[in-house]
């Protein structure tokens, strides 16, 4: 992990200068991290565009890496905000209905990447995060989300909007 | 960036091939570079402020007062700490949180800590602190200088990719109330710690929340 994090910290300041197979390398790499770190924290449906919208970030916001100090951290950084943000749009949307559970099957690279949204799920309180997991992640309705956890309507939308804010405090905590 | 701009219906492979070909070098976003708009937009609003409002007779002979000194050092402590947080949030890293400014702001809470102690302890409140004729310069001149600081801030940070961003806004708010407030008190004729409890305390805390509602928005991405 360190030697690829070490690599990949070497491309893109290459990128930085300009070098486009440097960059070709690092997006593509980040692409299939992405993919990883996001599995299972996301509907699927809107999985692809999460990582396609990361991945414009980091287009956006190049100049902002230090390549005197670790890629990934900086990419997770990125890609937490950018899925914190998701989250956040569709909640705005109103309780978008998904009809797909959670893919099943999940490798063990997969828990890995996990990690570090899960570090930011832990500072939820229970009821924020189980309303969280089962609205905006297993894509269940405020009302369905309601009667699993036993929680009210308008409990389960407070512990959303008031777990959404937490997230986004915690971009970039450990 | 244009054909980028929309995410439906486009695979992955084809964005990375948009990216790499709107591909041009870029200057890095470098935290120095914050803490030198920082730096410069201070010695400005100290440039203007100072010969229309005066320095302390004190200060220009360059013998201070005791409390200018104390109060000084724990504005510019405060000011300089709350910058380098929020500038070092401009390129942002899990993990890489900078939180030495609470210490610098714990230093600050020493002046509204000693007035509150020294009144406890029986000494009379100097009521006339709270009609001083200086007020309306106190605030006034802590507040456009924090205005003028934290607006450059902000727009350099928008360069930047923050991503805590009420924290940012807390901190560029903070940064520019105890550096405009530094401003002031180069001019401030009190040596009352109530008085700097009380009106610093005001111009810093007042600059802090404005940021904290103003600044978010302008760096949301």
């Amino acid at each position: 992990m360190r030697a690829d994090d070490a690599s990949l910290s070497a491309l893109m300041s290459k990128a930085q200068a300009g070098d486009r197979e440097a960059y070709r390398a690092v997006l593509e790499h980040s692409r299939d991290w992405l993919v990883r770190f996001y599995r299972g924290r996301i509907d699927p449906a809107g999985a692809d565009d999460l990582v396609q919208e990361t991945l414009m970030s980091i287009h956006a916001k190049r100049a902002t890496y230090d390549p005197s100090r670790p890629f990934l951290p900086w990419l997770a950084a990125i890609a937490r905000y950018r899925w914190v943000d998701r989250l956040r749009r569709t909640y705005r949307r109103s309780e978008t209905e998904l009809d797909e559970t959670l893919a099943e099957g999940d490798h063990e690279a997969d828990v890995v990447a996990r990690i570090s949204i899960d570090r930011m799920l832990a500072r939820l309180s229970e009821g924020q995060g189980e309303a969280i997991r089962l609205v905006k992640i297993e894509g269940l309705s405020i009302a369905e989300a309601s009667r699993r956890t036993g929680q009210s309507v308008s409990l389960v939308k407070v512990n959303i909007h008031r777990g959404l804010r937490k997230l986004a405090e915690h971009v970039e905590s450990e | 960036m244009s054909k980028a701009n929309s995410v439906m219906n486009v695979s992955s492979a084809d964005r990375i091939d948009d990216l790499v070909v709107s591909l041009a070098p870029v200057r890095r976003v470098r935290k120095r570079t914050g803490l030198l708009v920082v730096a410069a937009a201070t010695l400005l609003a100290i440039a203007l402020s100072a010969p229309v409002f005066g320095l302390r007779p004190d200060l220009a002979a360059m013998n201070p007062a005791e409390i200018v000194l104390l109060r000084s050092g724990a504005l510019l402590l405060t000011g300089i700490a709350a910058a380098l947080a929020v500038t070092a949030s401009a390129s942002p890293g899990v993990g890489s949180r900078r939180e030495g400014w609470r210490w610098a702001l714990g230093a600050m809470l020493l002046f509204p800590a000693a007035s509150g102690l020294l009144i406890l302890g029986g000494a009379p409140y100097p009521l006339e602190i709270l009609a001083a004729s200086s007020v309306p310069y106190c605030i006034g001149i802590s507040l456009s200088s924090a205005l003028a600081i934290g607006g450059l801030l902000t727009a350099w940070l928008r360069r930047g990719a923050v991503t805590e961003l009420r924290r940012a806004g807390w901190l560029t708010g903070l940064a520019a109330g105890a550096l405009g407030t530094f401003v002031y008190n180069l001019g401030c004729p009190s040596n009352s710690v109530h008085y700097v409890a009380l009106w610093y305390g005001i111009s810093v805390g007042s600059a802090a929340l404005a940021g904290r509602l103003m600044v978010p928005p302008l760096l949301r991405w």
